[in-house]
This record gives C-alpha cells, structure tokens and sequence, in this order.
C-alpha cells in the first residue's frame, strides 16, 4: 500500500525549495514548511529575506533573552539584529511585493490547482480566515513557490484540477514542491518533473487530484 | 556567489542601457543629480531614449557644467521627454528648438501626477484615481469619475527600464540614505525602475547605516557607483 | 496712478493670512518671497517641493550645518527646529491629502471664477512648464493666488472669462495683488482692501472682471500679530486626556502589526475605560496576540484589541487577520463574530495599507492586482489594464487613530522603532485626528530631520506613555 510508503520530511521538502532562490535575490517565506527554506541556503550563496512586519535583509531568529517585541517578523518571530537590516512601513514593504521586487515567496496552501491557482487562506467549514499578506504575495512575486504535504490529513489530494476551497491568487503558483514530488503548473496542464526516492509515477498520481502530465525529463527528487 | 552590486565605473553601470530604453533621472533644481552617471551616458552613447525627470538644470544655482538632459538632447540621444518642467523656464534652449523641429516629443505632466504615476509603477498599482487634474488641461483624454470624496481623474502607472539616482550614502547592500533635498524623485525613481543605479558619495560596508534611517531599501537599489 | 506695492509688501500681505500652526506650501515667484518674511521660529511650517518641510531662509552665519535644501526658488534654505525632509512623493500626498492649510501660487492669469492659468511663454504655444503649479491649485485647502495686477502690456491679468484650458479651476480663494486683494466668492470677485492711495475706481479700470464693491474698503496694512502667537500645543498629559472628543460610533485605526511592539496599549486601555460604543476598527489584526502569543515574550499575555471587544464595544472591525490562526482557540473576536455581534470586513494586507495610503494621501481609489478573481473581488469592478487583472479599491480614512511610536518632539514629530513601525506611519496620515502613544517626548530640533519617519503635521496629540505600564497583563 503506498499510504505506508515512507514520504519525504519536511527539512527535504525545505532543501528542494532552497535550490530554486535566485543567488543575490529577495525572498519572502511564510509560514510552516516555508520557513524552514532559510536553513538550507546553499553554501556561497546569498538571500535576502523580506518580511511584511517591515524589515529586510532579516537573518537568524533571537535567542530567548534577546527577544525584543520592536523586532518580529511577519510570523510575530523575534528576530536578531544583523548588519544590513532597514525597517520600513507596512504600505512600503508591499509596495516591494506588488511591485514585482519580491524575487520569490515560499507559501503553504490547503489547494493548488492544476493551472496554478492557489487557496491557502480560508477553510470553507470555519467560515472566517486569515488573509493576511498572502494574496498580495501570491498577486505580486515574481514566483510563487508552494511547499507543502502532498496530502491533507486525511490523506485526500491538495493537488487538484479546481480549487473547491476560496483561492488566494489566480493562476499564481509557478512550483509545487511537496513531500512526494516537484510540479509545475502549465496552462496545458500539470507537469510532474521530479518524484520522492521510492515512488513511483502512478502512487503519486494516485494522491493526486489532477491529471498530471510526465515530463520527459523526470527524474528523483534532486537535492 | 552573488554578483555584487558595487561597480567600478559610471560608464560600466551603465553600459548596458539599450537604446530605445526609458530612464528616470533623479534630481530637483540641481540637487540630487547622479552627474557621473548623466557623463557616461553621455560617452556611452545609447539613442532614442525618454527621459523622465523633474526639471533641466537651473542655471542660477551654478550647475552650468553640469552633464544635463539638454546634453543628452544636444547629443542626439533623446526621443521622448516627460517632465512637469521639461526646461529650465524662460529659455528652453536646445530642448525647445529640437521640440519646435519636430525632433523631439514632450509630455507634460503635473510633478505631483508624475510622481504618484512613477510610485504606481513602482508599487504594482494599476492606476489611480487624482483629484489633481480635474477641469484642467491635463485632464484631456482621461477618465473621470465622481467618488464620495468628489471627481477624480484616473491616471495610469509608470515604469521605467533604468533609474539614475544620486545618494549620500549607500551600503553595498544597496541601503540608501540621502542628504536634503537630494532625496527629492530618487526613492520613488527608485520603485519604478526595473534597474536602479545609485552614484553614492560614500560607500560603506552592511551594518554602519542606522536601519531606522535608511530611505531606499537595497531591493530598490541595484548598481553602485562611486560619486568620485 | 498712486504707486504699486513691492513684492514684499505682497508677500507681508499673504504672509498675514498664516495661522499658528499651519502648514504652508510655497510656488515659486512671488510666493517664495513669503519666506523672506515669516520670521524665524515663527509658529507656522512652510513646505518647499525641494524637500523641506519646516524650512527658513539661512540666518546670518548658519546654513552650513544641517541638511542641503532647496527652497520652491531653488535657493538654498535651512530647517527650522520644527523641520523635516522629505522627498516629492510626500510633497504630493500632503498636497493630495488636504494636510495643507494655504497653498501660495504665482499664475499668469486669475478668472473671477477663481480659475488659474499658470506659466507659459507665448513663443511656444503648446509647452507648459506647469512644475508645481497645478498641484499647489488642487491641493491646498486655502489657495492664495498671487500676482501683478496687470501685465507689462498693461493688460489686466485678472479678468473674466474662464479659460478654455486651465492650471486650476475654481481653485483660488484669495488674489493678492501689487494694487489689491480680492476674494472669490460664490465665482465672483469682491474687491477687499486696495493699496494705499488706490481708489475702488483705480482698480476696476485695471481689472478684467467685474470687482463687487467692497461694504467696507481697507487699505492694505498687513499685521503679523498672529506670528507671534504660540501654536496650540500637542502633549496631552495622559490617554484619558486626549480622547475626551472620541465618540461612539466613530471609526478609529488602531495598530500593532499583532504583537505588542507597536501598539499604544496606554490609550487602547484608555478607551476600555472610556467605553465608548459601537466602534468601527481598523486594523491589522483584531487581538491575536493573547491568543497565539504573537510577537510576546514567552510567558507574558498582552494586552490587545480584545480589550476592546471583550467590553462591547466593537460593532465593525476592518482588518486582515482578524481571528485566532487556530480554529480550536478562537479568539475573542471570533465569538463575537460567530455570535453575530460583530461585523467583519476582510481585507488583504498590502491592500489595507495601500487603502490607508489613499485616505491620507488624497487618491480616490486605485486598481490594484491583488485579490483579483477570488472572494476579495466580489462585487468590485475588475479591469484588465496592459493584460494583466486589477480591482477597484476605495480609500479609507477614520475619525481617529491610537498610534504607537518610539520618539516624539513637542511638535509630533516621529520616530518608530524596528519593526514597530508597521501600520502606524501608514495610519498617522490617515484620520482627522491621530493621536500618538509614545516612550518620550523631547524638545523641537532634538530629532534629526533626516529621521523623522511621520512629520507633525499629520499627528494632532501626543501622550507619554506612563513611566511603569505595563504592555502585558
């Protein structure tokens, strides 16, 4: 049975996404799986991490005795100082997304659908949701990566032809980097191009929601 | 590793402005105007460029040698001006007959229009509604509304391929801070363009600029050159 | 004719018009020379679109410290202790926003309507160099026109019909010029004061429009007398103090970006105790913090909106992230909004800044892409603009904002601290009556100008808050 196949950790599902920042550009991660990312930078690379709490170029998370509430980030995490930070207004540091010089964000999501709509901001059944800074990431980045569990709890798809839950962007996601595969949203449909150590092809489509497309090049997840 | 954003010479950082590009040039009455970057564009020579910025060179304030907009028109490089003061009024010089020749377009818009126009651009704002223009000559050809607040004119976003800005201190970053009025268009300018080059009076290393001071962050900031 | 008045006699006439505690946006021309004429330390703030709010001309021997600025004139000019730099895009939204109490232009020409014609040259018919202009007429909530009675072909520069284009229509309250001052009333001109020894009659043959004769005709003598009078202070002693006219049934922004940094917790409790009812919020968030602990020390419960809404008081909230990100602890909000006390309207967070930019930086309303197809765009006109999906979204302004920042000077500038700033900076323009909660208050011109991230001009009270309170419960 595949539901007791072994699905990759988190931290890998991180370490994928990683190898997808641009060396030298700006990157906006939320929360959960996104976070992670910023500890598997490759080694000689840079990143600049921007957080809609208004600062950029914010580095390591403080120490408990150094947590200083003038200093958070969008997740309300305390952050260190670190050389090169700049605060700004909240209308300035979207003014950053909206205005494409967010090179990358890194977003969780409930759905993503197969052209690349994503919902990731309510749940039909509780009725009232978080927005947040979401849709004007998911409006606004360069690129939006989803890093995610291919599955929800009850291990029915996240991966689906058509969002049934509230979307958060239009046709947004470029990448869905997940627990058991790497995919990227086309308009002629979902292109599956790497799959997790031990899978095959047909599970993963098997938790699948969306009729997904093998690309001719596909390989094992590549770290 | 990342390239950095530290560039040895005006003439590099701008080597690669293409001809038919747009480029905000930063400046107000002489203040905040990157000069060495205006020469290399000069020597480097790219054609059919417009050109947005505030106002020409005003001469009382002794910025005669300065590198302008009227060398670049001079130098035949100039296709497009968008300006509220496209001339240093009173004596319109070389713009002004290359305008009455037919060589020359010029657009004029309101400094506070333009300014929002560029901000727009900048923060991904696909227009906005101004009261400014309404019942004006500046209106014509727009779209007017009626809102709670009264009648509004929409005005659209502007972009640009490259912005030329001057700042007092930049760190290799990018951060910016400026001093006085030189401050003025360049942090929007900034925004707007898709690749902003600052020519900094100083450089210094991440860490020595006060994080409350900074006015452009360094994702708005992409080259840097040295002012001298 | 009796002889015309110089331009600084025109200026000291304009200059007679400030009130303590406005702000004044200077054109070039004859208007800059007001400058020249309101004393230094004088309790009004003059805005040159070089980027110095606050400025002076250099006294004698000074000019060399401080930044390097640039008067509507292009001379240099220096701060005064109330100063602060800015660049055009705050220029503008000061404009825009109605944060201007007089704007002060030179026109060509004046219609009876109070049209405006601005700078141009005959020679190129078609150019205009309209600079500033244009803004100033729209922008000011009193504009002054000043400007030669006649001009030098001895045609009368103030005249009837209006123009078939125009700088500005309908825009000019007062004409101030070299033999007269003229009000525009109902679109037509009244004629008020005329220059010593000039007679009603002198000045309507001089005048292209028909002048209304004045009940009583004064001499011009302009008085300074209310440059010497202290603006009205800003320091409120405490949170109660300054919230005295906060009434039900108003909308007030109140910010933290969600965690305690950043929240005036002092006049937040303030308004718990006042009571006020059937509030409308706007905020990032409607209290979370006590929920998940956002942005609180580990340990510590802070205070929050909830306060708020625990007390009745909320009827609306307009805010981004207004419940617990946990379905299985609610928050306190979230109760009230499930029990159908309270209103919600949900909106993402650049756009609820961008609308709060727009409030205070007078734009009606902008398209913007984000929210465009989802539940965000129901009901708002969509557009697609160069390809790409926006929506139409509104301005917002409130009654009141309960701000927090890190330094005050007396005269409300401010300064914030790390990620603190958020919200409020965006907020402070926004509302008629912004109040700022802050750790200190020091004297004028101990805040460098450069710093200064909301000048005063858009904070009417400021509280300290009280040595010993405690964010946290």
């Amino acid at each position: 049975m595949v539901e007791e196949k072994e699905r990759l950790p988190r931290e890998v599902v991180a370490m994928r996404v990683a190898k997808e920042l641009p060396d030298g550009g700006f990157v906006n991660l939320g929360i959960g799986i996104p976070t992670l990312v910023s500890n598997f930078i490759p080694d000689g690379s840079v990143v600049f991490y921007h957080s809609e709490s208004g600062v950029l170029n914010c580095g390591p998370l403080a120490e408990e005795d150094e947590q200083d509430i003038d200093l958070i980030n969008a997740g309300g995490q305390f952050l260190q100082m670190v050389p090169g930070m700049a605060f700004f207004s909240t209308v300035d540091g979207f003014a950053m997304i909206r205005g494409g010089h967010v090179d990358v964000t890194v977003l969780g999501a409930h759905q993503v659908s197969a052209t690349g709509d994503l919902a990731n901001w309510m749940l039909p059944e509780r009725g009232v949701g978080n927005i947040g800074g979401a849709m004007d990431l998911a409006a606004g980045a360069k690129q939006v990566i989803v890093a995610m569990e291919h599955t929800d709890r009850s291990d029915g798809p996240k991966v689906v032809e058509e969002c049934s839950y509230p979307i958060t962007g239009k046709g947004c996601v470029s990448l869905i980097v997940t627990d058991l595969a790497v995919m990227q949203p086309t308009p002629e449909g979902l292109v599956l191009k790497e799959v997790a150590p031990g899978w095959t092809v047909e599970e993963v489509q098997g938790l699948t929601g969306a009729k997904l497309i093998i690309s001719p090049d596909i390989k094992e997840y590549e770290l | 590793m990342l390239q950095g954003k530290l560039y040895g010479s005006p003439q590099a950082a701008v080597a690669d402005i293409q001809d038919g590009s747009t480029i905000l040039v930063a400046g107000f009455a002489g203040y905040g105007v990157a000069e060495r970057l205006l020469s290399a564009l000069l020597e480097v020579g790219s054609k059919d460029l417009t050109l947005i910025y505030r106002d020409g060179p005003y001469s009382e304030i002794g910025s005669g040698p300065l590198p302008s907009i009227e060398n670049l028109v001079s130098n035949g490089q100039v296709s497009k001006l968008i300006s509220p003061i496209p001339y240093s009024p009173g004596g319109g010089g070389t713009i002004e007959e290359c305008w009455q020749a037919g060589q020359l377009e010029i657009e004029i818009v309101p400094q506070g229009i333009l300014v929002e126009r560029l901000r727009a651009g900048g923060a991904g704002i696909g227009g906005v509604f101004l009261p400014t223009a309404v019942g004006t000559r500046f209106e014509s050809g727009r779209e007017r509304r009626t809102f709670p607040q009264g009648e509004a004119v929409l005005e659209l976003p502007l972009k640009a391929d490259y912005a030329l800005i001057k700042v007092a201190v930049a760190d290799t970053l990018g951060n910016s801070i400026y001093d006085g009025s030189s401050r003025n268009w360049a942090p929007v300018m900034a925004m707007a363009a898709r690749i902003t080059v600052a020519e900094a009076e100083r450089i210094v290393e991440p860490g020595e600029l006060d994080p409350e001071a900074i006015i452009s962050p360094g994702i708005f900031v992409n080259r840097i050159v040295a002012a001298a | 004719m009796p002889p015309r008045l110089d331009e600084l006699t025109m200026a000291r006439r304009a200059a007679s018009e400030l009130q303590p505690g406005q702000v004044v946006a200077l054109g070039s021309g004859l208007p800059a020379r007001v400058a020249e004429i309101v004393p230094s330390g004088a309790p009004v703030q003059l805005l040159s679109d070089g980027g110095a709010l606050g400025y002076k001309l250099p006294d004698n021997g000074e000019g060399a410290s401080g930044p390097s600025l640039c008067g509507p004139n292009g001379v240099s000019v220096a701060l005064g202790k109330d100063g602060s730099v800015v660049g055009t895009a705050d220029w503008a939204a000061m404009l825009r926003g109605g944060h201007v109490d007089i704007a002060i232009v030179q026109p060509a020409r004046v219609s009876a309507a109070g049209d405006l014609l601005g700078w141009t040259t005959a020679a190129t018919p078609g150019l205009f160099a309209p600079g500033r202009t244009v803004d100033l007429a729209a922008g000011g909530r009193k504009l002054i026109a000043m400007l030669p009675h006649t001009s030098s072909d001895n045609s009368p520069n103030i005249v009837t019909e209006s123009f078939p284009v125009a700088d500005g229509r309908g825009c000019v309250d007062i004409i101030i010029t070299d033999i007269a001052v003229m009000r525009v009333e109902d679109g037509a001109l009244v004629l008020a004061e005329v220059a010593p020894g000039w007679s009603y009659d002198d000045v309507v043959s001089l005048t292209g429009a028909p002048l209304a004769p004045p009940g009583d005709l004064k001499e011009i003598a302009p008085s300074l007398e209310s440059l010497n009078i202290e603006r009205p202070g800003k320091v409120f002693p405490d949170g109660p103090s300054a919230i005295t006219d906060l009434h039900d049934g108003a909308t007030v922004m109140i910010d933290g970006f969600g965690g305690p940094g950043g929240m005036a917790h002092h006049l937040l409790v303030s308004l718990r105790d006042r009571g006020t009812r059937g509030l409308t919020i706007i905020s990032n968030t409607i209290g979370i913090a006590r929920i998940v602990n956002f942005g609180t020390p580990a340990g510590k419960l802070a205070i929050d909106h909830s306060i708020l809404v625990e007390n009745g008081q909320v009827a609306k909230a307009i805010a981004t992230y207004p419940v617990s990100p946990s379905a299985s602890r609610p928050s306190t909000f979230e109760l009230a909004y499930r029990r159908g006390e309270v209103e919600l309207e949900l909106v993402p967070q650049g756009t609820l800044a961008e609308r709060l930019r727009a409030g205070g930086a007078g734009i009606y309303a902008f398209y913007t892409p984000t929210g465009a197809g989802t539940l965000i765009g129901e009901g708002k006109e969509s557009r697609v603009i160069d390809g790409k999906d926006y929506i139409l979204e509104q301005a917002l302004t409130a009654d009141f904002c309960l701000i927090r920042g890190h330094k005050a000077d007396t005269l409300g500038n401010i300064v914030y601290k790390g990620t603190s700033r958020n919200f409020n900076a965006v907020m402070a323009p926004s509302a008629r009556v912004t109040i700022v909660e802050v750790d200190e208050v020091v004297g004028a011109g101990e805040l460098d100008p450069e710093l200064i991230v909301t000048p005063g001009m858009y904070v009417d009270r400021l509280v300290v808050r009280p040595e010993g309170f405690s964010p946290y419960e």
